[in-house]
């Protein structure tokens, strides 16, 4: 029988030997778990910019996650909150060499009170500043996030402050979460292009017409790449400047109202990286090419930036423009406008000067200055410095649009009022040019949500991006010539560097402590020992009963 | 969550079966062989239980919450394929009553091990994710063992000629809920909202009845000859 036994087992071992081989290499290969909660997490910026490095350095992750409350952070992911965040705590975590920190944001911001968003949009910057190589990641909170953060926070605090059995009782039930991110280490992204789109309405009245040009730049900025939304700053800006595209071609779509000037629209990319797109644009507009609606007669720039929800409106110029020049009218037209249509907007012009030693131009109208240009910029932030115009804070649900229409509609008629020089012709400041019927609320409005629908960080939008295509298109329905342009950053001494893995997917698993392996050993064996004993006990009552039966 | 917990969970789920084979004194009479022909009898009759299933039983294309307890009970009938197999099994050995339970019991019961544990196990308690249900599988495993052997005491004792009338009826009764103890389990489950943890303590208890009941029917049998 057993000489059978084995020919059979040899037989079955030959065919089944390259299955188990297959298995063999199945059963040894890495393990992908289930994790109890998968969840996007979006990196802080991380950029070189003239060769400055800001941000976050790192961006791989495995460890074990704490809240911010516990003693020991090094190497650990601290969990933080929006509303418990601070940057005393920020600060800690660093000190300690944390191993990451993620940053908790509420799924609907408005429902976070004012202070707190104010404090955080300050803060910004000076989380941006602190070059770390600490991963710093923000995440949108649902559910099964909030209840991971609610027990990492209760074994966080509880620990170092219970007795030896305690803490032993805790290991048995609590619940470690050991966070692990998807992705590689980042690294440079190379030959990014920055592509900008121009446009142009050519004047009535043969050569040499006096150019007017209108600038906003489409980007935005925030402490995390993906989250950057940009309403406010830029959106309302690329909003007003397409209103504005729309209404002058219609107007110059007729005889009667095709005016003597021609109009140059420009949608800059990576402004809010020192207006790289401007500057490129420029220098081959104004070094290298021979004939350029920038080499002849321009009248003056206008930049948009930032022009939502508020009663000021400021024209901010790096000289003050003088009497008789097409920038005074304008500047004379707003301020007509303003007081006569508009009483409750309040206007003023904000003087000041270029300061080349910064590290960045304040405002995107410092680039004409700088190659003499006449420029200016209206926004209805005083400052350049103001936290508005960085921050991911900026959404569409916090924005109204009365402002913007208003603002649009103080631009155009004032614009319309230069280029027709009505008030020369003594038309008073009271006639609207543009009826309610021109310029439409719903069309600003459709325009900011679908701005804001997606994030606009320059390091998101390449030349073959979703936006880019759309405006482009946009733009070529109103507009003759419309020609992209795009950016490149200098091989040897680039001028911005972007960096990639801004996006990962990070996993949180539940693990038990290595002392709970441990316990649990135990507690097996000493189970295993007390069925042995039973068994044995079993089986001598087994034969006892046999010997009384028998 | 590492191979320390997956070492647990196999220890767990692999000792008692070691322990009782040694102790019931099947490595005295060279039975290893036979049980691993009881091994290959089970899977054969669960490859012919799943044909068949598969074959005969529609999807059940109710919504999620709703039990489907005729289609269940059903599939629970096809259970008694593991009857057969266990009767086959046991009329292929020679030898004592008890030997033969045992025998059939314990190839029956590693292989249900190895084919339906082994890789949940290697595949999950390796990972990095910590979660009960392995040790709570391993648990199960040792009750399927105590299971099996009640089952093939019963399938014996049943196809004995010498059983004596009044014996028929609970040996009958215990059979079926052998048979039955899953689907039983799961309506359990179903009805009574039980957590894991009691699920395994009533699967415990359930079990534990079967087996002491068909103990003593069986002592009582084979010592009243």
């Amino acid at each position: 029988m057993f000489e059978e036994a084995s020919e059979v087992l040899e037989n079955m071992l030959k065919w089944s030997f390259p299955l188990s081989l297959v298995l063999f290499l199945v059963l040894v290969c890495p393990l992908r778990a289930e994790a109890a909660h998968e969840f996007s997490v979006y990196r802080m910026q991380q950029y070189d910019l003239q060769g400055q490095t800001y941000g976050s350095r790192n961006a791989i992750l495995n460890t074990e996650a704490r809240t911010v409350d516990a003693e020991v952070l090094s190497r650990r992911c601290v969990m933080v909150r929006l509303a418990d965040f601070s940057y005393e705590k920020y600060q800690k975590a660093l000190r300690q060499s944390a191993g990451a920190v993620v940053i908790i944001l509420p799924q609907n911001m408005s429902t976070m009170p004012q202070d707190i968003v104010q404090q955080f949009m300050e803060l910004e910057p000076e989380l941006l500043a602190t070059e770390t190589i600490v991963p710093v990641y923000f995440a949108l909170e649902d559910e099964e996030l909030l209840s991971i953060y609610t027990q990492t926070q209760i074994s966080s605090s509880s620990q170092g402050s219970s007795s030896a059995a305690e803490v032993l009782l805790h290991t048995a039930t609590a619940n470690g979460f050991q966070m692990v991110t998807s992705g590689a280490q980042s690294k440079a992204v190379s030959d990014w292009a920055i592509t900008s789109l121009e446009g142009r309405l050519t004047g009535a009245g043969g050569e040499d017409l006096p150019t007017i040009v209108l600038v906003a730049h489409y980007d935005s900025f925030g402490v995390a790449p993906w989250l950057s939304y940009g309403a406010d700053s830029n959106g309302s800006g690329v909003a007003v400047l397409l209103e504005l595209a729309r209404l002058f071609s219609r107007l110059y779509s007729y005889k009667r109202t095709h005016a003597g000037y021609n109009l140059l629209f420009f949608l800059s990319g990576g402004g809010k990286f020192n207006y790289q797109g401007t500057k490129r644009w420029l220098e081959d507009n104004l070094d290298h090419t021979d004939s350029s609606l920038l080499q002849d007669n321009v009248a003056f720039v206008l930049c948009l930036d930032t022009l939502g929800n508020s009663d000021n409106l400021h024209l901010h110029v790096s000289k003050p423009p003088k009497e008789g020049s097409p920038q005074h009218a304008l500047l004379r037209e707003l301020e007509t406008v303003a007081a006569h249509q508009h009483p409750d907007l309040k206007f003023s012009m904000v003087h000041k000067k270029i300061n080349l030693a910064d590290d960045t131009l304040a405002w995107e109208h410092e680039r004409f200055g700088i190659r003499r240009l006449p420029a200016f910029t209206l926004s209805h932030l005083e400052s350049h410095r103001s936290p508005a115009r960085h921050s991911i804070m900026d959404m569409r649900s916090v924005s109204s649009l009365e402002g913007l229409s208003r603002n649009t509609k103080v631009i155009a008629e004032a614009l319309a009022r230069v280029i027709y020089n009505l008030t020369e012709k003594g038309v008073g400041g009271d006639l609207q040019i543009f009826t309610e019927q021109m310029v439409q609320e719903d069309q600003l409005a459709s325009l900011v949500d679908w701005l804001t629908a997606q994030p606009r960080a320059a390091q998101l939008l390449d030349k073959d991006s979703s936006i880019v295509n759309t405006l482009e298109y946009y733009l070529s329905r109103y507009l003759k010539d419309v020609k992209r342009h795009l950016v490149r950053a200098d091989k040897r001494d680039p001028e911005f560097v972007f960096y990639d893995q801004l996006k990962q997917t990070m996993n949180a698993y539940r693990v038990k402590p290595a002392i709970f392996d441990l316990l649990l050993a135990v507690c097996i064996a000493s189970y295993l020992g007390v069925l042995y004993l039973a068994v044995q006990f079993l089986l001598c009552l087994y034969n006892l009963f046999l010997l009384l039966f028998i | 969550m590492t191979l320390f917990h997956f070492g647990n969970c196999f220890s767990l789920a692999y000792f008692p079966y070691f322990i009782t084979y040694k102790c019931s004194g099947l490595s005295e009479y060279n039975a290893f062989w036979r049980c691993v022909q009881a091994g290959a009898t089970y899977l054969f009759v669960q490859l012919c239980k799943m044909l068949f299933l598969a074959t005969f039983f529609p999807t059940w294309e109710g919504g999620a919450g709703v039990y489907d307890f005729v289609g269940e009970f059903m599939k629970a009938t096809v259970d008694l394929a593991d009857l057969l197999g266990l009767h086959l099994v046991m009329s292929r050995n020679a030898g004592k009553g008890e030997y033969k339970i045992m025998v059939a019991a314990m190839g029956w019961a590693t292989a249900e091990l190895i084919m339906s544990r082994c890789i949940p196990l290697w595949v999950g308690a390796r990972g990095i994710e910590f979660d009960w249900k392995y040790i709570q599988m391993s648990f199960d495993s040792n009750i399927s063992l105590v299971h099996y052997i009640a089952m093939a005491a019963v399938v014996w004792m049943f196809t004995r000629y010498d059983l004596p009338k009044s014996f028929r009826l609970p040996v009958t009764i215990l059979l079926g809920l052998c048979v039955y103890k899953g689907f039983l389990m799961e309506l359990f489950v179903h009805v009574f909202l039980l957590g894991s943890w009691t699920a395994l303590l009533v699967k415990a208890v359930l079990t534990g009845a079967i087996s002491l009941c068909s103990l003593f029917l069986f002592v009582t049998l084979v010592h009243s000859n």
